[in-house]
């Protein structure tokens, strides 16, 4: 109850800004802080609270049209064995459901939709050695053309609709049509009914949320019970050689790659200076299970660099 | 489906129109941005099936209550708190910021 007062609440301040001035008051007095006066980070810059989405907004709409160009050469193509390992680690079967946070271009989105049906093809082969040998009714039946009602599907959901964009582009470029979503929202107030997915992603996009345990909260609320919250994005690197590396790479070379390729140096100066305001690994699984998450468990990728983090809803 | 393609771009938006006559969906060119979208069949209208499937998930990012879909404006409607989130390009856009509000002037009957 509470909470859904503070978001209308919220609601209306940001919608009428004569009426905020005095709404803003109230807010002091009902809750501790004044939600639009504290000040946060913006990659070493330290901003307000709402000058941070619309910085953060203003990046990626920048960069959405060269996205992923300099993931592939930010990370040497790296990034695409991480969201192949979390698609290994979430496993899902057919049927699943899966919201994809800040998932503007679509990555896990199609790497979800591949892994589904290529385990569906397994289960059909599966069943066929066994000799149930299914019927052709059976099989036509159990396809995914125009979805049958136990259907594994993809909402995408992104604050930007600029990367919505490119990864709707990208599905009509790949021809894929069924199963797939897309949705403009705020991961601090999903748009979505409690208990209703499977699976939520969220890859190399929480640390651009403000609140972060704002997010997480949602997480909770729209996962069934059961559900599994999957968390990809640059942590604290174990090794200290590597970090030192690492350092120099993200500083000197990933700026410069921003600017020669996006024409835009400010955007991944940003990237890298929000990677080092992130909490780190046992920090970040704190938060998690303060949110009420549980069995959270992460897992460090190329030393770190990446972690993936994994908790149940129960 | 190039030939459409390269018959869109010589042609224009006239031969949009003409094409949605023979397409089961209906045009609503409200934010028509013919650019990006061209190398699909469908134009930038919300073909209504897609929308009804994501209508059973989607609800109002403030209130959490269901939402009414309305094809004339092409907006996504919560009455109860007189807010109307636009789907732009087939996309709805949940973000309260973005939502339009509506005056009560319509007395619908209550829904609940």
């Amino acid at each position: 109850m509470a909470a859904s007062v503070r978001t209308f609440v919220r609601s209306l301040s940001r919608k009428n800004a004569g009426f905020s001035a005095v709404l803003r008051l109230s807010d002091c007095r009902w809750f501790s802080g004044k939600a639009e006066e504290r000040s946060t980070h913006f990659g070493f810059e330290t901003v307000s609270e709402t000058e941070k989405a619309s910085k953060v907004y203003k990046v990626f709409e920048n960069v959405a049209q060269k996205y992923d160009v300099m993931n592939d050469a930010m990370s040497l193509g790296i990034h695409r064995l991480w969201k192949d390992a979390l698609l290994h680690v979430m496993h899902p079967q057919p049927g699943a459901r899966l919201l994809d946070v800040a998932g503007g271009t679509g990555d896990i989105a199609f790497r979800f939709l591949e892994y589904v049906r290529s385990q569906q093809e397994r289960q059909q082969r599966r069943a066929v050695l066994l000799g149930q040998t299914p019927s052709w009714q059976d099989v036509s039946d159990r396809y995914p053309d125009g979805g049958g009602a136990p259907e594994s599907a993809v909402v995408v959901c992104d604050i930007n609709k600029e990367m919505l964009k490119v990864g709707r582009q990208r599905a009509d470029s790949r021809g894929v049509t069924t199963g797939l979503s897309w949705v403009v929202g705020d991961a601090e107030e999903l748009p979505f009914n409690d208990d209703q997915f499977d699976l939520y992603t969220i890859a190399f996009g929480i640390r651009n949320v403000t609140h972060i345990d704002q997010a997480l909260k949602e997480a909770l609320r729209v996962l069934k019970p059961g559900g599994r919250f999957l968390c990809l994005e640059f942590s604290k690197v174990t090794n200290p050689v590597l970090e030192r590396l690492y350092d120099v790479y993200s500083f000197q070379v990933i700026p410069v790659l921003g600017e020669v390729i996006a024409g835009d140096w400010k955007s991944y100066q940003y990237l890298v200076e929000s990677i080092r305001k992130f909490p780190d690994q046992e920090e970040f699984k704190g938060l998690m299970e303060d949110s009420g998450f549980f069995c959270v468990q992460y897992f460090n990728l190329t030393g770190g660099v990446v972690a993936l983090h994994s908790g149940f809803k129960l | 489906m190039f030939k459409d393609v390269l018959v869109r771009f010589a042609l224009g938006t006239a031969r949009v129109y003409r094409h949605v006559s023979r397409s089961p969906w209906q045009q609503t060119p409200a934010a028509s941005r013919v650019t990006v979208r061209s190398f699909t069949a469908v134009k930038d209208e919300v073909p209504p099936p897609f929308d009804s499937s994501l209508l059973e998930i989607l609800v109002c990012p403030l209130s959490k209550k269901p939402l009414r879909y309305n094809p004339d404006t092409n907006e996504l409607i919560n009455e109860e708190l007189g807010i109307a989130y636009p789907i732009i390009d087939g996309i709805p856009n949940m973000i309260p910021q973005d939502a339009r509000l509506i005056g009560k002037d319509e007395p619908q009957t209550p829904a609940q």
